[in-house]
């Protein structure tokens, strides 16, 4: 467990895809900041594969798109084309925002607030007359998929194959396929990903709905509506980004609270507090611990050349728990910090553009399980084994004091 | 005590009309609008908060 074997300060190298790292990134976090805010990834010194781990630093990475790319080439998960708008840059990315971002900001998300608080009733009342649950598979997963199929007006049903396709994407295999099987295995379920939504396509096209991606089909930007393979693409990030990236924020944060009894008995006592709780989970647990450049104009930063073509990992965990950024309480627990300025979402033009659904979702799933489950911890002799990069729990077993459902 | 905005660097966290919903609100992207020219006394210490809890720098407080 030692976060040296993470860190190489004498060649600047480090590994953050350890699983001890994920389990407990904060030292690891400290030393790249304090000994080579830039980086080479191990084993990759002088190819090109660099760190960046300071939050000035990051946030500058973040806002300059025209040095630090999302071109496509970036990541390979399973798609055809670049995910619109995630993989696309400026200016055109600007385009794609102008139609997406309305129909998932503020005022379309709040009103969705019954909703999401009546599916994650549902799914607390799987499980809460039990007094045990492994909160991963039967809370966190669950969850944000079945609201994605209820705001995109998708069949319920569809719910364990979209489950399956995902893990396919994300993770085949649990991660531990070789490279090559891995991409072949990912490229497969995208396939069937892309087929499934043809389908949906084709049907709202026929019967347009009130539902997300019958707005999608309707909205005009510059003076046109998306086209058939824009609508796939956006689909696909869809799911992607927005039921991972839940998932994870929901381990983390009911792994945290079940440990620090203190900082859960304001959520129960005061269920308003979830905007600052949640803020603060995002910051100290960062789930989506980083993300992933490309260098497309020569740049040096702490004397590190970064050359075009480089791949550049903004290390969004240790920006977030920066002491230069949120002073010497930088690693603490503090809901009612001053500022609280952190970058779980990233930043700059591509900034989540699902934050807003996000917050939604975990602000009402934190206050409906504290509501109903006030009490509760780790199951005994309980071992969490993080997912590195986006740091989901595998088997999250917790204890609590049962109670009747309620629908 | 008048706030100032930086349209070009706002990306809509969405930070500020959390904070503080009477001196912003969200246009319909998502991004910070000005929902007044002067900040009245009993509104300007959670006007402050919500400018220092912008992540991109957009916001600044000129007077």
């Amino acid at each position: 467990m030692d976060p040296r074997d993470a860190v190489n300060a004498e060649t600047g190298e480090a590994n953050p895809y350890l699983p001890w790292v994920a389990a407990d990134p904060q030292p690891f976090y400290e030393r790249l900041r304090a000994e080579c805010p830039v980086s080479s990834m191990e084993g990759m010194a002088g190819l090109g594969a660099h760190i960046i781990s300071r939050y000035e630093d990051v946030r500058w990475a973040l806002r300059n798109p025209q040095i630090f790319s999302s071109d496509i080439v970036a990541v390979d998960i399973g798609q055809d084309r670049p995910l619109i708008p995630l993989q696309i840059d400026p200016p055109q990315h600007a385009t794609y925002r102008r139609v997406i971002d309305p129909t998932v900001g503020p005022r379309e998300i709040a009103g969705l607030e019954p909703e999401v608080r009546r599916v994650v009733n549902e799914v607390v009342d799987r499980f809460v007359e039990r007094g045990t649950v492994d909160a991963h598979a039967e809370f966190t997963v669950p969850l944000p998929c079945t609201v994605f199929l209820q705001v995109t007006g998708l069949p319920i049903e569809d719910l364990s194959m979209f489950l399956e396709w995902k893990d396919e994407i994300i993770r085949p295999g649990g991660g531990m396929l070789e490279p090559e099987e891995a991409t072949a295995r990912r490229h497969a379920a995208g396939r069937q990903l892309y087929d499934y939504f043809e389908g949906v396509l084709a049907d709202r096209r026929r019967r347009q709905g009130e539902d997300l991606i019958s707005r999608f089909l309707t909205t005009e930007t510059d003076g046109r509506t998306m086209s058939h393979e824009e609508m796939l693409d956006i689909l696909f990030l869809f799911i992607l980004a927005g039921l991972d990236t839940v998932t994870s924020t929901l381990d983390c944060s009911l792994a945290y609270l079940a440990q620090h009894p203190e900082h859960r008995r304001r959520l129960v006592e005061d269920p308003s507090s979830a905007d600052p709780i949640v803020e603060e989970l995002l910051r100290r647990e960062t789930p989506v611990m980083q993300i992933i450049r490309v260098v497309a104009e020569p740049v040096e930063l702490h004397g590190v050349s970064m050359s075009p073509g480089d791949t550049v990992i903004l290390m969004l965990g240790s920006a977030n728990t920066d002491p230069d950024e949120f002073g010497p309480t930088a690693a603490e627990f503090d809901p009612d910090r001053e500022a609280n300025r952190h970058l779980a979402f990233g930043g700059g033009p591509h900034r989540c553009l699902g934050s807003h659904l996000a917050r939604l979702e975990l602000q009402v799933a934190l206050q409906e399980w504290h509501r109903r489950i006030p009490d509760y911890e780790l199951a005994p002799g309980a071992e969490l084994a993080y997912s590195p990069g986006i740091r989901e729990i595998e088997h999250l077993p917790l204890v609590f004091t049962a109670s009747a459902p309620v629908g | 005590m008048r706030i100032r905005l930086d349209d070009d660097a706002c990306v809509g966290h969405g930070r500020c009309y959390v904070l503080d919903p009477s001196t912003f609100g969200p246009d319909d992207l998502g991004h910070c609008e000005l929902l007044v020219a002067e900040v009245p006394a009993a509104d300007q210490d959670r006007a402050r908060r919500a400018v220092a809890a912008c992540p991109e720098g957009a916001l600044s407080i000129e007077d």
